[in-house]
């Protein structure tokens, strides 16, 4: 196989470099770069041929950003004769502008993104500090009611959590919205590894300076866990910007609602007369944000990602 | 260490307080209270005929997403191992869904299906014949929502993936390698077995992902069409929600908890190793 692609009397490369392959060249006899090493080694076209499949897998999902890019920008009645690429117009933006006040959708789903956010730095930090520098009588069980948490997410309560917020007169409130996503088994879990990764001589080095708990952990340890904080605020921040079900349930008037409760609304209305402009350009718009975020911070939002999986 | 030792447990009393406190009053409470609250439920849950098809539906759906999304990811984290600019390249495009609302997704997708004006027509006609409403017949419908879910949530666990890659060290590969092995065998000889416990991971976090993801579904089918798309979490949001029928929908929602809890007894065993404290 490598020999078929060694080109002939071409100068040597830089085997870092990548370049494509070029048509086989049959080696004239006689040749006295014969003996040469070979130009592509079997793994670098193992290499190439990987990445090809890599980029292949891509070509869906690539088409589908660009058709709905494409249809935001798009007219509606051409859209509805199924012609993609006959004008350009900001129309649809004008009419999701119109449907829906998305500055106070943005707004909303900030604040109840935000919200919940610090609500759970508070919680979290502080829970998993105690799970796991303090030893303390109970600490098994406590660990084990948390452990459980994971596979009980809130949207498996919408029923009773509903008639709960009724009943305690939060409902229709962001307030509302965000308490039962305050205890997070996640962030618990995420933080741990932070914690875990901190020698115990610093904490015994401050305890014997006559250091509170409290002090340890915002002076010692904070500055350290740092990066698992960030990581799980990433997480945290995605999910509830993109939540849908729970805030639909939880919250009833427009002036409550939130992004994704807002789109889904565009797509309802759309049934009676097809309105594939508007739906293009909302999900333009709820969709962005993060989107854009993401192409700035790749590495970060894939690490803390990655870093939701626990490892062992 | 020792000096705090005597008052830790006031310590960690009152720095476990805020997450006790919302883990009891919004998951635990609310969760018992449901299911000892649900028993009048049970007969009509049991005996309404829309119910029938529940429990195939959620099978059929679950079937299809869990083992897709986990095949799709380890697929997608093997070919995208390593750090050529085409695979860092790829990585990204293949994990962007993870970061959209899943509302959003679904609508992309229920632009590109309608079978009237999709751009991709002739793509449709050709999978389903006739007009290729693929969202318009029982057996696609769900095939399509269940791809749609897949497609939406694999990039996370192709993450978990390759962080699970990442923790094998290259030397095993390599002594396959020099023993003769070709990458078939060293991928099933060495690297799967190594990946175990990542792909128990990946799998339980995609059971729980499969049931509890739905938002889909209400910008796709609404359950239809005929309830081929009525999977659990959402015939609880149908029946609590539209018809108003709490204790069918508690009743549910019972099944559900028990569901989940079935599933964290079962696989709590094994995750604890990767989540547990080995102590100071």
């Amino acid at each position: 196989m490598e020999t078929k692609l060694h080109p002939g009397e071409e100068r040597p490369l830089a085997s870092d470099r990548v370049t494509p392959t070029r048509p086989e060249s049959p080696q004239p006899p006689g040749d006295p770069n014969r003996d040469r090493p070979p130009l592509f080694n079997r793994q670098q076209i193992e290499g190439w041929i990987q990445d090809g499949l890599a980029l292949l897998l891509c070509f869906p999902l690539l088409m589908v950003v660009f058709f709905m890019v494409v249809a935001a920008f798009t007219p509606n009645r051409a859209l509805n004769r199924g012609q993609l690429f006959s004008a350009f117009t900001l129309d649809n933006f004008q009419v999701a502008f119109q449907s829906a006040n998305f500055g106070l959708l943005y707004w909303n789903t900030t604040l109840y993104t935000f919200g919940v956010l610090i609500a759970q730095w508070v919680a979290v930090t502080l829970a998993a500090f105690a799970l796991t520098r303090l030893r303390f009588r109970g600490r098994e069980p406590l660990f084990y009611l948390i452990f459980l948490q994971l596979f009980l997410p809130p949207v498996a309560l919408i029923l009773p959590n509903f008639f709960l917020l009724q009943r305690i007169h939060l409902s229709n409130t962001l307030i509302g919205l965000g308490l039962p996503y305050i205890a997070s088994a996640t962030g618990i879990f995420l933080l741990r590894q932070g914690f875990k990764s901190i020698p115990s001589e610093f904490d015994d080095a401050a305890y014997v300076d006559g250091a509170t708990p409290l002090q340890v952990l915002w002076y010692v340890h904070l500055p350290m866990i740092k990066p698992y904080l960030a990581a799980f605020s990433v997480v945290s921040l995605v999910y509830h910007w993109n939540e849908f079900l729970w805030p639909l349930i939880a919250t009833s008037s427009a002036s409550k609602r939130v992004l994704s409760v807002g789109l889904a609304s565009f797509t309802r209305s759309a049934e009676s007369g097809a309105e594939w402009g508007l739906i293009a350009a909302g999900t333009v718009l709820v969709a962005s944000p993060l989107i854009l975020l993401f192409l700035f911070f790749q590495d970060f939002f894939v690490k803390s990602f990655s870093q939701s999986g626990l490892k062992g | 260490m020792i000096r705090q030792q005597s008052n830790a447990w006031a310590t960690a009393a009152w720095m476990l307080a805020p997450t006790l406190f919302f883990l009891v009053v919004f998951t635990y409470g609310p969760g018992l209270y449901n299911i000892a609250s649900s028993l009048p439920g049970f007969p009509r849950l049991f005996s309404n005929p829309a119910n029938r098809n529940l429990v195939g539906v959620t099978l059929s759906y679950m079937m299809l997403v869990v083992p897709g999304s986990v095949l799709l990811g380890l697929g997608s984290a093997l070919l995208v191992d390593g750090r050529t600019p085409a695979r860092v390249m790829a990585r990204a495009v293949l994990f962007h869904p993870v970061l959209l609302p899943p509302v959003a997704f679904a609508a992309v997708w229920l632009y590109l299906l309608n079978p009237v004006s999709s751009p991709i027509q002739p793509v449709l006609r050709w999978i389903m014949g006739g007009q290729g409403n693929i969202l318009g017949s029982s057996t696609t419908a769900l095939v399509a929502v269940a791809l749609i879910g897949i497609l939406k949530q694999f990039g996370l666990y192709m993450l978990y993936f390759l962080a699970g890659l990442q923790g094998i060290p290259v030397e095993l590969k390599d002594a396959a390698a020099m023993d003769g092995a070709n990458r078939w065998q060293i991928f099933w000889r060495v690297v799967l077995p190594l990946l175990g416990p990542t792909m128990f991971f990946v799998g339980t976090v995609a059971l729980l992902d499969g049931i509890k993801s739905v938002d889909h579904i209400f910008v796709l089918t609404k359950g239809g069409p005929s309830d081929a798309t009525n999977i659990l979490l959402y015939r609880i949001f149908v029946l609590g929600f539209e018809y108003y029928d709490v204790p069918q929908a508690a009743a549910l929602t019972t099944v559900l908890l028990t569901v989940l809890t079935l599933i964290a007894l079962l696989t709590m065993p094994k995750l604890e190793k990767r989540v547990h404290y080995y102590g100071d």
